[in-house]
């Protein structure tokens, strides 16, 4: 890759309507973004970054009352984008009533409260994945 | 002519098209997201380029981002796989507007074979045997309705015009029910695919899903590559296809396949193509025409011994068709188990870490898979990663080649169907051949209530 084409993959970028452009070439990677992609790519690099890990940190710190993920997948706090959350902290909830939803592999899987309770925290964040075993609520 | 393709596509479809332009002398341009960037495919491709976040709206499906990416790879071509924008006429209409080869049939093909009840009436036109019913949408007064329902005879199936793939149908089985289910069809219809048209066809009990291979150039000339049965299915997905498929009385077979190269001819089809049928007491209907690669191509190409995908992207360099009608083969049998992340008894996903890989090998036995130890199964895509096909001298030889390799294969870190393949295997209904598409359905059942 040499100078001249970077400069060209600079301009094509700017003059398109992309956000990112990723080229790679013999070996070497050149990443190319405008600035207001990288602010809203900051917030979520932990999302994007690689594959998540079985985190120790989570799975020692849960406890008993947590609800946690059955499976790994993406989460969604919302039954749909723009709508409310299925729940919120502070919300008291019915066994048997819907907390989440992890999307795997075009399937989309309720997680239910297991008996009744309060959500004392949302311990996940909507969008991102979740590992099997996950802390995801946190009851009271 | 082109000399780069784009591969607007992942996982083994993927790795297949890139093999094929390998085979052609022809450079290959990978497009991923940010899931698939560690894939081995995207590392052996000539270039690779990042368009986008996993969620598949934001990268495989995003057209701008790939038709960019054509532009600064210097690709003149596009393949898109299957699923993804492998049927979306309008993405093949803006690919051809940039001047760039989309490697599939026309624009206008896919729009007409996409709806299904212009796809019916240009089948009918070229004498492909249909299932029985009207080639166009209901009318709206419902005395009209009834009256073509008892025409064609209960049970019924109301389908919807842009439907396809076992989505937007429903059947009714006696006449006070039908105005009910039309109009809930017809509302699904428009909010999933967003044409509310509906038609109605005869409802078969017992069919057998087969379907028909073809092949055709850009100069009028078309042919089929043989049949396939693929009437091993759970919710209208392929769970094991062979070829050819078997019991099939050869002469009717070969004026069916005729019949379906003739239909491409008419339409000026080109590409790669697959006819679906369903078959019943001795008898073909035409259902509907994938206008695209299929996922079942190797069981056509290890029995008929030609490359389908290499064919596919010389049709589309406008290459003249050298293979004669004549000179199709089909020799011996071949079977393909999908290899599913999934649970085998309750079907749950299966995403995560393959912490062990081991494939088999040997004499008929190929693996199309961009898998391996260490891969991580991503959630948000199809959970399909391997495809298991094997090629005997007859059909049960090819059944005990497949028992063999099933057992030689084994996946660990996640979850996978490898267990329900090997039980299918030992069915007898599957053994003898020539199940109906309930069958699976009703094997499962009969397992979950022993």
């Amino acid at each position: 890759m040499n100078q001249e084409q970077i400069k060209t993959l600079i301009d094509a970028l700017a003059a398109s309507d992309l956000a990112q452009l990723e080229y790679s070439e013999n070996g070497s990677t050149l990443r190319l973004f405008k600035q207001a992609a990288l602010e809203s790519l900051a917030a979520d690099t932990s999302a994007t970054n690689g594959p998540p890990s079985a985190s120790p940190e989570a799975a020692a710190s849960s406890s008993s009352t947590d609800c946690l993920a059955p499976l790994y997948g993406v989460l969604h706090l919302q039954p749909s984008p723009g709508e409310p959350s299925f729940v919120q902290a502070g919300q008291s909830v019915a066994a048997g009533q819907t907390l989440c939803v992890i999307e795997a592999m075009k399937v989309f899987n309720e997680v239910r409260a297991e008996r009744d309770g309060t959500v004392a925290a949302v311990l996940a964040v909507s969008g991102q994945e979740v590992e099997a075993g996950q802390p995801l609520f946190r009851f009271a | 002519m082109f000399d780069t393709v784009l591969i607007a596509n992942r996982g083994e479809i993927a790795l297949r098209i890139q093999r094929a332009c390998r085979g052609l002398g022809l450079k290959n341009v990978v497009v991923h997201s940010e899931a698939d960037r560690d894939a081995s495919y995207v590392a052996q491709a000539d270039q690779a380029l990042c368009i986008g976040p996993a969620a598949p709206g934001s990268s495989y499906l995003n057209q701008s981002a790939i038709l960019f990416a054509a532009e600064v790879s210097g690709a003149q071509a596009i393949h898109p796989g299957y699923g993804f924008l492998s049927e979306n006429a309008g993405f093949a209409e803006r690919v051809e507007q940039a001047g760039l080869t989309f490697i599939g049939p026309s624009a206008a093909c896919i729009r007409t074979m996409g709806d299904k009840v212009s796809a019916k009436r240009a089948m009918r036109r070229a004498g492909v045997p249909c299932v029985p019913g009207p080639d166009e949408g209901l009318p709206e007064a419902p005395e009209a309705i009834l009256a073509l329902a008892r025409e064609v005879g209960y049970p019924v199936i109301v389908k919807a015009a842009g439907g396809g793939g076992g989505r937007g149908m429903r059947v009714v089985h006696e006449e006070s029910a039908l105005l009910d289910a039309m109009a809930l069809t017809r509302e699904e219809a428009r909010l999933a695919f967003g044409n509310p048209e509906v038609y109605i066809e005869k409802f078969l009990l017992h069919p057998r899903h087969i379907e028909i291979q073809v092949l055709a150039d850009s100069h009028g000339r078309a042919i089929w590559l043989g049949s396939r049965d693929c009437s091993m299915q759970r919710r209208h997905q392929k769970v094991i296809e062979e070829a050819p498929a078997p019991g099939i009385d050869e002469a009717l077979l070969a004026e069916v396949g005729e019949r379906c190269a003739a239909a491409c001819r008419q339409i000026g089809y080109c590409g790669v193509g697959t006819f679906e049928f369903l078959y019943e007491k001795g008898a073909f209907f035409f259902i509907e025409m994938n206008t695209r690669l299929q996922v079942e191509h190797p069981v056509t190409e290890v029995t008929s011994g030609i490359d389908i995908v290499q064919q596919q992207l010389r049709m589309a360099r406008g290459e003249t068709l050298t293979i004669a009608q004549a000179d199709v083969r089909s020799q011996g049998h071949a079977f393909e188990c999908r290899i599913n992340a999934e649970h085998p008894r309750t079907f749950a996903p299966s995403p995560g870490r393959i912490t062990r890989w081991q494939v088999p090998g040997g004499f008929g036995v190929r693996v199309d898979s961009h898998a391996n130890a260490g891969y991580l199964v991503a959630p948000y895509y199809d959970s399909m990663i391997a495809k298991l096909i094997v090629h005997g001298a007859t059909r049960a030889d090819a059944l005990d080649r497949m028992r063999l390799a099933l057992a030689e294969l084994h996946i660990e870190g996640i979850a996978t169907n490898v267990p329900l393949h090997r039980d299918l295997m030992r069915d007898d209904g599957f053994e003898a051949g020539g199940v109906d598409i309930h069958h699976l359905e009703r094997w499962l059942e009969d397992r979950a209530a022993a």
